[in-house]
């Protein structure tokens, strides 16, 4: 996965890739090569996953639901 | 004994009454009375006593009265719950006069609570019967997710609870989306509203966990948090549910049929979303745990590299082009001597089949001293009947030939026998 790829990845899907990227490592089976872009890779998720925590701000929403049962999103606070 | 027929006993001072025979009268206008002999009160408990021998010694009792009430083991064992003072009780039994003491008492026989008590009894069927029924069973229950990044929460929209869920949610991960349903949380209409909620999310699919709850309350206040079918739209809902009603002394149908019980909301935050902190830290774990994978395996290349770096080969390429040298050499050799010893073996072989020839040569034998003969017809003699008298025979030796005549032949019989 390139560093333009990753960045455009959810929190979620980071944290999974991250977890895969471990995975791999610990197995052993990885050839050196790609098990250093892997690290470099994993080092890269965690910064990303770091830096959406560190810039997350709380969204809360109240729901206004309609007679059909959808609903509208509105912010609270 | 006295009875209703002979009243006139006592209405003058020469046909006074014991006292025994008073309260027994009176005992007897108790008994014979239809209405107290089977009737309902409803009142307060006090004054409760459990006694040793399991009998229940009480007073019940409104704004303006008392009464002294018993209930005797057999009944008391009965009960699905253990009277307390301030319960308020409807009690069922019979009004009776105790001679002894001249007083009359409630002898309980059932009671059940009043009010408040009624939907604890409601309360306590609804969870039997959905024991029964599986809906609380451990391997129904889902996980929570770790890491959800949308946190529905159906609850009142005002009110301390969603206020301590937004601020613990926002304090320790404020990633997630909180998404509120606005419900009614008590009422009559309280169980509906919060049944829409779960089934819109559910519909959906729009969260990744569920907080279902409200804050503390009187029993009649979270009873909306009962409903059987509240219970049935948590049992059936995907998402997992997190059930946070009331106060950690409060529990509720509602916790029971819920994936997890929280003791408050606040509680159910926490367990809905994980701690940035912790995260945090487990991301560094991580780092370092696959810095130590991706060192470990560099240096077991390293150590590759270096036995092999520590190999002749490498170290000393000369060596093995003499050694190949060295090894050439040998094989030249060994060839040669191979040739050599299968030439020598040919020319012996070559030495006995000469011999062998040799031997076989009759001029050889001749050369000796032998002669072969020949019949006048020129045919090898082998034999003597090739032979008869007077018949002319000719030899060859070594260096010529001469001829005779035969004149004797004699057979040995054992030849060639």
């Amino acid at each position: 996965m390139t560093k333009e790829e990753i960045e455009k990845l959810s929190f979620e899907a980071a944290l999974s890739r991250l977890e895969e990227t471990v995975r791999l490592l610990e197995s052993g089976n990885v050839p050196l090569d790609d098990s250093l872009s892997l690290f470099e890779e994993g080092i890269t998720l965690v910064k990303l996953c770091n830096s959406k925590l560190d810039s997350a701000e709380q969204k809360v929403v109240r729901l206004r639901v309609n007679t059909d049962g959808s609903a509208v999103e509105d912010p609270m606070n | 004994m006295l009875t209703e027929d002979n009243v006139t006993t006592g209405t003058d001072i020469k046909s006074a009454l014991s006292v025994t025979e008073l309260n027994t009268y009176i005992k007897g206008m108790f008994d014979s009375d239809r209405t107290l002999g089977d009737i309902f009160i409803k009142g307060e408990i006090s004054n409760f006593k459990n006694h040793s021998t399991g009998h229940f010694y009480f007073s019940m009792k409104d704004e303006g009265s008392l009464i002294r009430a018993v209930m005797f083991r057999a009944s008391a064992s009965k009960l699905a719950f253990l009277p307390e003072n301030g319960m308020k009780i409807i009690a069922h039994g019979r009004v009776a006069s105790f001679v002894r003491d001249g007083q009359y008492q409630l002898y309980v026989d059932s009671m059940e609570p009043d009010g408040v008590g009624s939907l604890y009894i409601a309360y306590e069927q609804l969870k039997k019967k959905l024991e029964a029924q599986g809906m609380f069973a451990p391997d129904r229950k889902k996980a929570i997710p770790k890491i959800p990044s949308r946190i529905g929460i159906i609850t009142s929209p005002t009110g301390a609870a969603i206020r301590d869920m937004i601020n613990v949610t926002g304090r320790r991960f404020p990633y997630a989306k909180v998404i509120l349903y606005p419900s009614l949380v008590q009422g009559p209409d309280a169980a509906p509203s919060l049944i829409s909620g779960v089934e819109y999310f559910n519909k959906n699919n729009a969260a990744d966990v569920l907080i279902i709850g409200r804050g503390g309350g009187s029993i009649e206040d979270l009873w909306a948090f009962n409903d059987e079918n509240l219970a049935y739209a948590i049992a059936a809902s995907h998402i997992p549910v997190i059930s946070a009603v009331g106060h950690e002394t409060d529990f509720t149908i509602c916790d029971f049929v819920s994936d997890r019980r929280a003791p408050t909301p606040s509680a159910a935050a926490e367990l809905a979303v994980p701690d940035t902190a912790e995260l945090k830290n487990k991301f560094n774990n991580v780092i370092r745990h696959e810095a130590s994978s991706v060192n470990k395996m560099i240096k077991s290349y390293r150590d590759k590299l270096s036995y092999l770096s520590e190999s002749r080969a490498l170290k000393n390429p000369q060596t093995m082009i003499d050694d190949r040298r060295m090894a050439v050499l040998l094989s030249s050799e060994r060839i040669a001597s191979a040739q050599s010893s299968t030439l020598n073996r040919a020319k012996l072989m070559l030495g006995r089949a000469a011999a062998k020839l040799e031997a076989l040569n009759p001029l050889s034998v001749i050369s000796r001293g032998y002669s072969a003969v020949y019949t006048d017809s020129g045919s090898l003699v082998k034999t003597v009947d090739q032979l008869e008298l007077g018949g002319r025979i000719s030899f060859k030796t070594a260096d010529g030939e001469a001829s005779a005549v035969v004149d004797r032949i004699k057979k040995d019989n054992n030849i060639g026998e």
